[in-house]
């Protein structure tokens, strides 16, 4: 069955009278609504691992007439092209390895949106997705998982980053004799399961069954990479600084260098989806002179102390600040077609932590920026309706918008087009 | 397969015969239909056991661990239920008979999966292969999944191809690490960094005018040195670090002027570690003196050895406040000198009681300050008499902190204190070979071992790849094996001209790590032979490779001997390695790895890191000692003893000093002690926020009777615990077993959980629930130093009631008469943990012949006095580890 004919037939029966009649609600493969929208072509999920003070960071009043709030104040020039949304979650569980289910809705490891998008738009790129952080992670953080629940790993080094994105020829040698001399390795221990499968029983070749499938994928990805190789990197002019700011007090300018790599890796095409996981420990920050009272973990858990939550806010301000200038980066490009970059890039600013105070991973901090919604107010979701949205539904709203063919994510099965399209 | 949908009407029909499976016997069905189908019968069976189909399907898993379920009830006499009529024994007995026969036909001994190597022994297996101890897995590597209890079980190790990219990758960077790629010489590339124009800032110590800063004299690198910034090494090397330094001295010091000279050290340490290391746990690099009369700045200069990546850290050694303290106690000391010396700094002190959260360091000075200068103090106040009885209280609110705060602000505005006034760092003036470089060239020799003269390139390969093969298949390599290797290895040379036979090599390493032989364990058919033996053995008790001795052993054959392998057990157990047998198991039949997921309360105590670190430790070290002393597997239960350390005076109240897990030993059939009144097994089995009397009921019955309750039938509503006081859990716990569908499991698993209310989240122990609220005028609060500050306080709520009556009438007043009852049934528990131990030792879930060797082995271990020790060798000797 054609699915978007499902979706249509399900909303005919179960939820439409709940909703103003929207043409364009469908993707845009059902051809009358959705051709006149272009779909989506990037993805940028940008969280940050110690959240906002939520009361400074959702404005009072809610639809296109609210009142910026004064941790959202570096964006405001947005305004018309992004919306804030709060009450969204996973109704999931609590703490700081909560965090984990901020993209895939499961604490426990499962697909990620990001990576969902990734497997559809992927292909047209180097990379088909990048994952980014400053310096070393905290232990349980981690933003984008595959499809089997593995946690992507993150690269921490904007000197990394940057090899990465615009290697040079000596790095290129050494790659493609790996490249090339894994295929061999891969060809020889497939020999070595074959010899060993002859002898073995039904449960077992089945066990062994994982391994074959396993390298069969792996020669897969690693025929990509070789096919890159051969293409020329992008030259940028970027002076990228002789010392990587890892050490966690200088994260706020690793994050501002990590943030100029995205919007070239973005510029140039290098890939179309980005995470970027904004780290936090304990270090003191000092921001305009002044050493904050606390370190910023230490802030996260301000005890409703207004002293700490003034500096935790500030620290708050410094992250959307820098936001803010990636986005004029987004702005200021143009896509193939001559439209800013931003139009077809939906971008995802918030965090896996509704309430730091208390570890409560409720009400999570969300603004979605470009990609061409209908944007421009803040929507505050009611939590206790008869079919209260979750943060998948905004999350299926935009992989339908990449042309994925998914109605439940993250035990959400709607969408959020009510809102945005 | 048939499916043949039959409506049983009445349950006292026959059941019907049907087309597939093994038809029963008479006798059998006679049996069911007179006992079990009323309840057993039709889509909407008792507990989903349906047994209404009058035959068996042997061939499937799920039909064998049914009649398994069945078998064990009606040999338990757990069915049919007391309120049901009871068959006669004679009955009884002969259906057991015949499900016995059955089932031992049809389950047998053995059938573990191949098992792939789970995080951990991967991890100890590189280390072993390649003598790098140091070893450590990205952080970004895969977890395992855990099946049947255990994530070494070889259904759960699944191989998926994220995981394969990882070990593709890392081969490769084992092989780097083990035979260099050949890069040509370094290349020094020395730079000079400046303060100031060179954008060398610094961080730590206090700024002062003009880019220079201060330093005072504390604890650790965050508080009391300084370090650059925009600097780490970029090679391992020499630089030069030219410091200009003054003493700052000033006429309003509290402390002496000082008339030596001031010792200026400086430490190295990773650039990306966090600042809070202690100065004894990191490296010293050199040592300057500052003449304390000297009112310019002097230059000191040292060349230092710094490995890449790594930054330093300046810090004046000797002030005042404190230097390296071996342990808390010598703050304390420093600290409550300052008070004994200075009653009016006391007395403001008392007053300003730190003031609110988050008060700063200066603000904390500024107020002090004010208030010793009001005049307004009472210095007869008696408590200044005697020391602060609780220094600690709250991470920043504590008279420890607030004395800390106030001296460090104070010598940071009067002195004495160093200035540091101009930072250069030039260098590397040349490269040095650092410690892991050093490493290195020891292991590629180690690999290559020693090229006899004019051997051929061939030779040379397949001499180092018997060695290594064989070590990395943990038996030796087969003749075609090794032929296919060298092959490669020539391959590689033929094709690159300018390739060395290292280079060679690192191709077949990578390929040997991504290879199944390696990242398989039990890859062949028909019996373990002595080499499978041995890695059983070994990845049993130290999750570990084979070690010389034991390969040795293997080879030799003599490991299929029961002496022979008794002794290596023993041996084994002795090892320093089996202490990843401890963490592994206890992890994860205590359920102690759930810790690192729990975040207790704010409002119930502070918890951090170290508290759960001493929670594990003292899990684990108790674990170790019934195993190294064979004590008797009672002692599990109720032990008198335990380990632990200060940071555990908050759970088990008491007054131990310092860290370090020492064992106390303290009166049997207490309250705590054995795996059920550790602080860990209680806070892993509740949510840190409050207790729920359903999770640790399937808690015992599943690790400690060895009874697993089935999983909830799906679309019940979860019972929610009203800790505000106005339901109690009991009357909850009672409406829900209301339910008859409820009541047949929550009867066995309600009562166990009850009688451990007492726990609180963190497993102290506690006769009231706690009610967070402000305690009205009058009231008495919860203990401060239990019941944290965060928050409005708590008062005592409802009193627990733990009482608790099993299914078979047994009343159980508390948890203490749960230990005695598992006491009195210690064969039941000695099952349980037999079992537990088998399916981590062999990899699988336990067939049921597999469960009748469990029972062989209790009994032969209650015989022999129950000794813990004695029941692993009865593992390591039975038919089911010795079986594939």
């Amino acid at each position: 069955m054609d699915r978007p004919d499902r979706r249509r037939f399900l909303r005919g029966v179960g939820v439409s009278l709940a909703l103003p009649m929207l043409e364009s609600w469908a993707p845009r493969s059902a051809s009358a609504a959705g051709a006149e929208r272009a779909p989506l072509e990037r993805l940028v999920c940008i969280g940050t691992y110690l959240g906002f003070h939520q009361p400074d960071f959702f404005p009072a009043q809610t639809g296109p007439e609210y009142v910026c709030s004064p941790v959202l104040k570096p964006i405001e020039s947005y305004r018309e092209e992004l919306t804030v949304y709060s009450g969204l979650d996973h109704r999931g569980r609590n703490g700081h390895l909560g965090w984990k289910a901020w993209m895939s809705g499961s604490a426990s490891g499962s697909v990620s949106m990001d990576q969902l998008v990734a497997a559809k738009v992927g292909e047209h790129t180097r990379f088909d997705s990048l994952q980014v952080t400053c310096g070393n992670p905290p232990d349980p953080a981690r933003l984008s998982f595959t499809k089997e629940g593995v946690g992507l790993p993150m690269i921490g080094r904007p000197s990394v980053l940057y090899r990465t994105l615009f290697r040079s020829a000596g790095d290129s040698a050494r790659i493609d004799y790996l490249l090339a001399t894994n295929r061999s390795v891969l060809d020889g221990v497939t020999e070595e399961a074959k010899a060993l499968e002859r002898s073995l029983s039904a449960s077992d070749r089945a066990k062994l069954g994982e391994y074959f499938a396993s390298v069969r994928d792996v020669e897969k990805s690693l025929e990509k990479q070789r096919i890159w190789l051969d293409r020329p990197a992008p030259k940028v002019e970027y002076p990228l600084p002789e010392f990587d700011p890892v050490a966690p007090d200088l994260a706020l300018e690793c994050e501002s260098i990590m943030y100029d790599l995205m919007a070239l890796a973005l510029t140039t095409d290098s890939t179309r989806v980005l995470t970027f996981l904004v780290p936090g420990w304990s270090q003191v920050f000092t921001i305009g002179g002044r050493k904050l009272s606390a370190g910023y973990h230490g802030l996260s858990h301000h005890g409703n102390d207004p002293v700490r939550i003034a500096d935790y806010n500030l620290v708050g301000i410094e992250h959307v600040k820098r936001f803010g200038l990636f986005l004029d980066k987004l702005r200021a490009a143009k896509d193939s077609g001559g439209r800013p970059l931003l139009d077809s890039t939906a971008v995802v600013f918030g965090s896996g932590m509704g309430n730091a105070n208390t570890h409560d991973n409720s009400n999570l901090p969300t603004v979605l920026v470009g990609g061409g919604f209908r944007h421009g107010w803040h929507r505050r979701i009611e939590r206790n309706g008869p079919s209260p949205r979750l943060l998948g539904d905004l999350y299926l709203t935009l992989m339908q918008r990449f042309g994925i063919d998914i109605d439940e994510f993250a035990g959400a099965k709607h969408n959020l087009n009510e809102d945005l399209v | 397969m048939a499916r043949i949908a039959i409506l049983i009407v009445a349950a006292a029909l026959l059941p019907p015969v049907a087309a597939a499976g093994d038809e029963m016997p008479a006798v059998a069905r006679k049996f069911l239909a007179a006992n079990c189908l009323a309840c057993h019968t039709g889509d909407h069976a008792q507990a989903n056991i349906r047994l209404d189909r009058g035959e068996i399907d042997w061939a499937t898993q799920e039909s064998i661990t049914k009649w398994n379920r069945v078998y064990d009830a009606l040999e338990r006499e757990a069915m049919p239920p007391q309120d049901a009529p009871r068959p006669s024994s004679a009955d009884r007995e002969d259906m057991v008979d015949w499900l016995y026969r059955e089932l031992m036909r049809n389950s047998d001994v053995g059938g573990t999966v191949p098992r792939r190597l789970n995080r951990q022994e991967y991890e100890n297996t590189v280390r072993s292969l390649f003598g790098m101890p140091g070893f450590e897995l990205p952080d970004a590597f895969p977890a395992d999944d855990s099946k049947h209890g255990f994530d070494n079980v070889g259904e759960g190790l699944v191989l998926s191809p994220p995981l394969m990219a990882q070990y593709v990758a890392l081969a490769t960077e084992l092989a780097d690490e083990i035979l260099p790629p050949d890069t040509g010489p370094a290349l020094v590339q020395s730079k000079v960094y400046q303060l100031g124009t060179g954008g060398l800032a610094v961080e730590g110590g206090g700024p002062v005018e003009g880019g220079s800063f201060r330093l005072v004299s504390s604890r650790n690198m965050a508080s009391a040195a300084a370090w650059p910034a925009r600097f780490e090494a970029p090679q391992s090397g020499v630089y030069r670090i030219t410091i200009d330094a003054a003493p700052f001295q000033t006429d309003r010091m509290f402390y002496d002027r000082r008339a030596s000279a001031f010792r200026l050290s400086i430490y190295a340490r990773p650039k990306t570690d966090q600042v809070y290391a202690p100065f004894g746990e990191i490296r010293k690099l050199a040592e300057f003196e500052v003449d304390p009369d000297r009112i310019a700045p002097q230059a000191l200069t040292a060349e230092i050895e710094l490995v890449q990546g790594e930054i330093f850290g300046i810090r004046w050694e000797d002030g005042p406040a404190h230097s390296d303290p071996p342990s808390r106690e010598y703050s304390r000391a420093f600290l409550a000198d300052r008070l004994t010396r200075d009653r009016l700094y006391y007395a403001a002190m008392l007053k300003f009681q730190g003031g609110q959260r988050g008060t700063t360091q200066s603000q904390v000075y500024e107020a002090t300050r004010s208030l010793m200068e009001s005049g307004e103090l009472d210095l007869n106040d008696p408590r200044l008499d005697k020391l602060p009885e609780v220094w600690g209280g709250g991470l920043s609110n504590g008279p420890h902190n607030w004395i800390k705060a106030f001296v460090h602000e104070e010598l940071l505005r009067f002195g004495p204190a160093v200035d540091i006034t101009d930072l250069e760092i030039k260098g590397p003036l040349r490269l040095i070979e650092d410690d892991a470089l050093r490493e290195r060239k020891a292991r590629t020799r180690q690999f290559l071992g020693n090229r006899p003269p004019g051997s051929t390139d061939r030779d040379h390969a397949e001499a180092v790849l018997r060695r290594f093969l064989g070590r990395a298949f943990r038996r030796p390599a087969s003749e075609a094996q090794l032929r296919d290797y060298t092959d490669l290895v020539l391959w590689h040379l033929e094709e690159n001209s300018d390739a060395r036979p290292e280079d060679g090599l690192h191709l077949a390493v990578r390929r040997a790590l991504v290879s199944p032989n390696f990242l398989y364990r039990g890859l062949r058919p028909g019996p373990l032979d002595a080499y499978d033996l041995a890695s059983r053995l070994s990845y049993f008790l130290t999750s570990s490779p084979p070690d010389g001795e034991l390969a040795a052993r293997a080879s030799a054959g003599s490991l299929t001997d029961a002496n022979v392998l008794a002794e290596e057990t023993e041996r084994l157990m002795g090892d320093e390695r089996s202490g990843s047998f401890v963490s592994s198991f206890t992890g994860q039949w205590l359920s102690t790895r759930w810790l690192r997921g729990i975040m207790p309360d704010p409002r119930l105590l502070q918890f951090g890191d170290p508290d759960r670190v001493a929670m594990i430790d003292e899990t684990e070290l108790f674990f170790a000692e019934i195993m190294r002393e064979n004590l008797p597997l009672q002692l599990f239960i109720d032990p008198g003893f335990s380990y632990r350390n200060a940071r555990l005076n908050k759970i088990y109240g008491g007054d131990l000093q310092g860290n370090h897990m020492r064992r106390v030993a303290f009166e049997r059939g207490g309250r705590f002690g054995g795996v059920l009144g550790l602080a860990s097994v209680m806070m892993a089995t509740a949510n840190g926020v409050d207790t729920h009397p359903v999770l640790r009921g399937v808690w015992v019955l599943e690790n400690v009777f060895g009874d697993p309750a089935p999983e909830p039938p799906p679309d019940v509503p979860a019972i929610a615990p009203d800790t505000s006081g106005t339901t109690s859990i009991r009357d909850q716990l009672a409406a829900h077993r209301a339910d008859q569908t409820c009541a047949r499991c929550h009867n066995r698993i309600d009562p166990l959980g009850m009688v451990l209310e007492n726990y609180d989240p963190v497993g102290r122990w506690r006769d009231h629930y706690p009610v967070y609220t402000k305690p009205p005028d009058g009231a008495e609060a919860l203990k401060q130093e239990y019941y944290s500050t965060v928050g409005k306080g708590a008062v005592a709520g409802p009193a627990v009631d733990s009482v608790g009556i099993l299914a078979d009438g047994t009343r159980l007043q508390d948890a203490a008469a749960l230990k005695r009852y598992v006491l009195e049934h210690i064969d039941m528990f000695s099952q349980c943990l037999t079992e537990k131990l088998l399916v981590y030792a062999t990899g699988r879930p336990l067939s049921f012949g597999d469960r009748r060797v469990a029972d062989r082995i209790v009994a032969s271990v209650a015989r022999k006095g129950n000794g813990f020790r004695d029941l692993i060798i009865a593992i390591v000797q039975s038919e089911s580890f010795a079986t594939r």
